[in-house]
């Protein structure tokens, strides 16, 4: 054990190296400082994770866009890694009935695959002649599973007068996602309806794809970029909801920056706590300088005991947040309204990465803090620094 | 010349005062030379002792330790020269509390971070009737036993110098004179030159130079 160890241990043990409340405050600032942030990234990333799920359930995870008239659910199923391939037409359009009119994305697609490809809370079924709904929209126009209502492409309305191609479809189920305003903007419509509908567009917007679960999406995309042609467009789910991913890696940042004031204000007491131990035990150092010892090993005691104090606190509550965080990820046993969240209990996921950058930050304001306050003994003369009264 | 004070001046201001300690002082040590300084409280005679000790600096005039010019020294350089050419007594201890006197013994020597030390601690100990003292802690010693081992460490490195600040001034007559026999047999035994501050003339008597500080100078003592 080096010397400098061996002396801020002893200091430590001794009834004036710790700072006693001053000591022990500075111990629990860094550990509440620690737990806020890794319960408040796990709560998060839970929320992150809950959000990314349900965007790939409705998206998918790829889309291929553009021009597709090469391309065929088929040949696209040949590729590595897809699961399944759902063909799409999207078209801006209304939904009325009679009394009321809204403005909609309608969203053709293989309603025989559509249980399979979409993972989206459905009461209801789906069904070749049938729409599904958001539950939004379904409140908005009073309607439910089994009512009778009417679809148009206004976009697609023929030169000169006449009317824009409608069709009347009854509801075969009703949609939840709770993402954004999609359960009062998507209207799924079977691929054949929107095909008759949608006059203007002569085949396929595209094909959403769904990989298997080993598959890395990005590097799919990556991979097969140069194997489909120019005109073809690969997007990955994230590149799809572009916006709403990067505001969530915002608020995530922004969270760590606001809760890493904590210890900051961890960081003063510590700072100071190592202050007041400097002050109390001023007159050791100062007889360990008179004995040779150079102002590095002196600042080294002092950076020992701040380092200690500090880990301490900070591993206390890496400690139990990583444990609470495991805890509720196991039982769920902090509950939360299912009504509103769609899930019963507080998700939590916890990354390793979150846990590197949480001791970074805290080794570094703890590191910061201790140099500081073990800076002002070093200044202090032997001579003067012995003469001191406690 | 093992020592060598030149010109040496030292003031103290406060405000507007200033007061002179030491004026043009010069001082010289030769090898294992013991030199008693005796003066009233207040003379500067710690003063001097610390400025010899490279713990304080003169105002003006140079300092030569072993060859060393003191103040060409950086702080690492002052910090060596102190831990392995100066060997330092206080009135008071001053030993390191959360240590054993043993481990108090020996910091010198773990601060150079040379070969243990430990055997001659030992022997050191025995020398002084400590051994079975030695893992005890200072606030376990009595006066007497702290001052021994105080003058223990100060050796362990084997300095040339030995400065001693009053080093009896807090003893009652034995062992204050259980301490001077140490010091004289130090002188003897291991050939390390010694600088002792006192007030008591029976004391200042073992010098081989016996000076006197007053208004800032040095005068031999008879």
């Amino acid at each position: 054990m080096s010397l400098t160890i061996t002396i801020a241990n002893r200091f430590s043990n001794s009834p004036l190296g710790n700072g006693s409340a001053a000591g022990i405050l500075s111990v629990i600032g860094m550990g509440v400082g620690c737990f806020a942030l890794i319960i408040s990234l796990a709560v998060m990333n839970g929320f992150e994770s809950l959000v990314n799920l349900k965007l790939k359930g409705f998206d998918g995870d790829l889309r291929i866009s553009g021009n597709v008239d090469g391309l065929n659910s088929d040949k696209i199923e040949q590729f590595e890694g897809v699961m399944s391939v759902m063909p799409y037409i999207e078209r801006r359009g209304l939904i009325n009935d009679k009394k009321d009119y809204r403005v909609v994305s309608l969203k053709a697609v293989d309603m025989k695959k559509f249980d399979d490809f979409y993972f989206l809370t459905l009461r209801g079924i789906s069904s070749e002649n049938m729409i599904l709904i958001g539950q939004d929209l379904a409140y908005r126009l009073r309607k439910d599973i089994g009512d009778e209502i009417e679809i148009s492409s206004p976009l697609d309305q023929s030169f000169g007068l006449g009317f824009p191609p409608k069709k009347k479809l009854k509801i075969g189920g009703v949609f939840t996602t709770r993402i954004l305003d999609y359960d009062d903007r998507y209207v799924f419509i079977p691929l054949d309806v929107g095909k008759s509908l949608f006059k203007r567009k002569s085949s396929l917007d595209g094909f959403d794809l769904r990989l298997n679960d080993d598959q890395d999406v990005s590097s799919w995309k990556k991979n097969h970029r140069l194997s489909l042609a120019d005109e073809i467009t690969i997007q990955t789910w994230e590149d799809l909801n572009r916006s709403l991913v990067d505001a969530m890696q915002l608020e995530r940042l922004g969270a760590i920056v606001i809760l890493s004031l904590i210890f900051l204000v961890a960081a003063f007491n510590l700072a100071a706590t190592i202050s007041l131990i400097s002050i109390l035990k001023m007159k050791e150092t100062g007889i360990l300088q008179i004995m040779g010892a150079p102002s590095d090993l002196v600042r080294g005691v002092l950076l020992t005991m701040g380092l200690r104090k500090g880990i301490k606190g900070a591993l206390s509550g890496l400690i139990v947040g990583v444990a609470i965080v495991m805890v509720q990820s196991a039982t769920g046993f902090i509950p939360i309204p299912e009504d509103i969240y769609i899930i019963n209990s507080l998700p939590m996921t916890l990354y390793t990465s979150d846990v590197i950058t949480i001791t970074f930050i805290a080794m570094i304001f703890i590191f910061a803090s201790s140099w500081i306050a073990s800076q002002k003994i070093v200044r202090i003369s032997p001579n003067d620094a012995l003469q001191w009264v406690k | 010349m093992i020592l060598q004070a030149s010109n040496i001046n030292k003031s103290f201001t406060n405000g507007a005062s200033k007061l002179m300690v030491l004026e043009n002082l010069s001082f010289g040590l030769e090898k294992v030379e013991i030199v008693t300084i005796m003066g009233q409280s207040g003379a500067g005679k710690s003063t001097l002792l610390n400025i010899l000790g490279t713990l304080d600096f003169p105002d003006t005039g140079s300092l030569v330790i072993n060859g060393h010019d003191v103040e060409k020294l950086n702080e690492n350089e002052l910090c060596t020269l102190r831990n392995r050419e100066l060997g330092f007594v206080f009135q008071f201890h001053h030993l390191l509390p959360e240590f054993t006197a043993l481990e108090n013994i020996l910091m010198p020597n773990w601060i150079s971070s040379q070969d243990s030390k430990i055997a001659h601690a030992h022997d050191l100990l025995n020398k002084v009737d400590l051994m079975e003292r030695k893992d005890h802690y200072p606030n376990q010693l009595s006066g007497g036993e702290r001052s021994r081992v105080a003058v223990l460490r100060a050796i362990i490195n084997e300095p040339s110098i030995i400065l001693a600040d009053e080093p009896t001034g807090n003893l009652d007559e034995k062992n204050a004179g259980k301490l001077i026999d140490l010091f004289i047999e130090i002188n003897k035994d291991f050939g390390q030159s010694i600088v002792l501050t006192t007030h008591n003339p029976d004391i200042a008597s073992i010098g081989d130079q016996k000076l006197i500080l007053d208004d800032g100078q040095l005068r031999t003592y008879k």
